[in-house]
């Protein structure tokens, strides 16, 4: 399509407002144009993909059904390079040259927090499905809404596991940036309160290799958990150099690393017995989840990830708003975003006064025999947890 | 917090030390030699070892090659590539100001990193062939970290004993230290050049098929050792190649150490303040002069 016919089709649309309150079914309106930049390319690629694709599969769903109030939906995806500079740029361009009606969120917090300024200055509601980080929310923003669950709980099961089971101590690790630094102190705070002893909190840089120091300590202070807020190298790299200096707790809990697949590819029989905490994995029992899946799958013949599901989750819970607002109005939208309780394939949604997520649950997984098996919550558990961890040799 | 620093504890601590120190000095040769005989700070020098470390990775990957013979392949390699490095670009920088050099080896160093997320992706790659650990009395000696140490102090000896006592490497210890005379004397000073920029990323490149076995591999592994061997050829004194060794060893020692008194957060920044410490002291670095 030419700018000049988008040009004409926006004005006809417009014609169209303006002359008719009419709630006549009109084939030939213009589509609603969603906007988002998303790291297809640099570090983030593969969870910035999986996004898109969940996005996608979102996006064929709805025009399935007919769209959105009547119009259908094309999304405009620029590629941000995992930059949050370049997100910015593409943010404005979006809004103010490409003029889209609505925007959907980047991936990863440190992206969405860039650009959160821009889609506030110009009142666009974006729901921003890959952001984790509490901070984000918290800062008087009006339009920005979370879906998944923050950095703060993702070791939350970990720790109810442990209390459940009389455990005493625990010593939390995490590497030096603000995600990891976010879901360690919130593993503290979850263990004091639920009685356990933090014999050790302590982070170290990004790009760490070797961790020997901090392990012999640890070694010496014997706790029955260690609670690590990695990434994903770091994650391994613990993991490995636990088994060189025969650090033995009873369980071993991970924040991101543990749940991704290549974590025991990477590591084989020694991934054994590890947790590792995910926002979603395919076998939880949510509505719409198998069709999401098979709908994924026939159209990526590949698996999605969690993040493809965020996305594709966050995409109709946006699209939810809509319809309950009857309008693209920010603002009706954004008030029905903030009754909205709903559960998706996904799980659920229900934001706070702040538009931060206090619904949504996190799952604890345990290598069992190379698969990931969800142990907890009871109640979406696939499988029971594999305990005590036995000592390295015996694995 | 209770806990008590038991003697066991330092030694292993030491140990660990000495066995990732034993590493940054031999990545670290390589760089003080470039810099040693052009006056050339190539910052290129970790991503340079990340190519190493890929090289190992693809051979294990695809033939099942023993990682550690597979230096044999990797080492020659990188020195092609580094060999090419100085023909075509480096060259061009060797006698103008540093700011120059510093610049052009900025942007290889950025477009390696780049090209192997393209070819290569962002995905964290092993190579699982050597886990656990000997258990000495109370001490356990990481399997893949001792041998890269005993590997790593193999080669550092070896590029010592060519330096020191090899018509190559005396020619290249002559243009390092004047490079007028060595002129005058009938060495070929482009061909030194490009034999130390060769011989310094093949040495990059066994430190980087030695960590792959260590640690999980990333395009962007590389940097961080880059500024760790800036540290270490400091410390040790540039341009000085036994005092790589020494500022290797130390290296390593005062970040695990750090990470045990203190914590683990602050060990690069106690391997700073050494840094300045020495810079302070003795501003020729521990070992001064060129040798």
């Amino acid at each position: 399509m030419t700018t000049t016919s988008l040009k004409r089709a926006a004005s006809i649309a417009l014609a169209g407002v303006v002359l008719a309150s009419l709630p006549l079914p009109a084939p030939a309106q213009a589509p609603v144009r969603i906007g988002a930049s998303l790291s297809v390319t640099g570090t983030y690629a593969k969870p910035g993909t999986q996004q898109k694709e969940g996005y996608d599969v979102c996006v064929d769903e709805l025009n399935a059904k007919g769209g959105l109030l009547g119009r259908k939906i094309e999304f405009v995806v620029y590629d941000d390079q995992s930059t949050p500079a370049t997100a910015v740029k593409l943010y404005e361009k979006l809004i103010t040259e490409d003029k889209v009606d609505a925007v959907m969120g980047p991936y990863s917090s440190a992206v969405s927090e860039a650009v959160a300024n821009v889609t506030e200055k110009y009142k666009k509601v974006m729901v921003a499905p890959l952001a984790a980080t509490t901070s984000i929310f918290k800062k008087g923003r009006k339009y920005i809404f979370m879906v998944i669950s923050p950095a703060e709980v993702y070791l939350e099961g970990l720790v109810d596991m442990a209390a459940k089971r009389g455990l005493k101590t625990v010593a939390i690790i995490n590497e030096d940036t603000l995600f990891p630094k976010a879901s360690a102190a919130g593993t503290a705070e979850a263990a004091k309160k639920r009685g356990l002893q933090v014999v050790l909190q302590e982070s170290y840089p990004k790009g760490n290799t070797d961790y020997s120091a901090l392990l012999v300590k640890i070694k010496a202070l014997n706790p029955d958990v260690i609670a690590a807020g990695t990434y994903f190298d770091d994650a391994v790299a613990i993991t490995r150099q636990m088994k060189e200096l025969n650090v033995n707790p009873k369980m071993f809990g991970l924040t991101v690393g543990g749940d991704l697949p290549e974590f025991h590819d990477l590591l084989k029989q020694n991934a054994e017995y590890v947790y590792g905490s995910t926002q979603w994995d395919d076998t939880l029992p949510y509505p719409g989840a198998k069709e999401f899946l098979a709908a994924f799958t026939k159209k990526f013949k590949h698996e999605p990830s969690y993040h493809a599901a965020a996305g594709y989750a966050g995409c109709l819970i946006y699209a939810e708003a809509v319809k309950r607002a009857g309008s693209l109005d920010a603002d009706k939208v954004r008030d029905q975003l903030l009754k909205l309780e709903t559960k998706t394939a996904f799980g659920e949604y229900k934001v706070d006064a702040d538009g931060f997520q206090v619904a949504h649950k996190m799952v604890m997984l345990q290598w069992q025999d190379g698969k990931r098996v969800v142990v907890w919550p009871d109640d979406l558990a696939s499988g029971k947890a594999r305990y005590p961890t036995p000592e390295w040799n015996k694995r | 917090m209770g806990l008590l620093i038991t003697p066991t504890m330092i030694g292993q601590v030491v140990i660990s030390g000495l066995l990732a120190g034993s590493l940054y000095a031999l990545v670290a040769l390589g760089l003080g030699l470039i810099f040693g005989v052009m006056r050339v700070l190539n910052v290129a020098h970790g991503p340079l070892m990340m190519l190493g470390a890929y090289t190992t990775f693809w051979l294990f990957h695809w033939w099942g090659f023993n990682p550690y013979v597979s230096l044999l392949i990797s080492m020659p390699l990188l020195f092609v590539i580094g060999v090419v490095l100085q023909r075509f670009l480096v060259r061009r920088v060797v006698d103008a100001p540093e700011l120059s050099s510093l610049l052009l080896t900025f942007g290889v160093s950025i477009a390696l990193v780049n090209l192997a997320q393209l070819a290569f992706t962002s995905d964290l790659r092993s190579v699982e062939f050597l886990t656990g650990s000997f258990i000495v009395g109370p001490f356990a000696l990481s399997k893949p970290r001792l041998a890269a140490c005993a590997f790593a102090v193999a080669i550092t000896l070896g590029a010592f004993v060519f330096l020191r006592s090899t018509r190559l490497g005396k020619a290249i210890r002559a243009v390092s230290q004047s490079r007028e005379v060595a002129q005058v004397c009938g060495i070929d000073v482009q061909r030194i050049h490009l034999l130390a920029f060769g011989i310094g990323t093949a040495l990059a490149a066994a430190g980087g098929t030695l960590v792959a076995v260590m640690v999980a591999i990333q395009p962007e592994m590389g940097q961080v050792y880059t500024f760790k061997s800036f540290l270490v050829i400091v410390l040790g004194g540039a341009g000085n190649y036994p005092g790589a060794l020494l500022g290797g060893l130390l290296l390593g020692l005062v970040e695990q150490l750090a990470s045990l008194f203190l914590t683990a957060q602050v060990n690069e920044a106690v391997a700073y303040v050494l840094l300045v410490l020495v810079l302070l002291i003795r501003p020729t670095g521990l070992l001064k002069g060129r040798v």
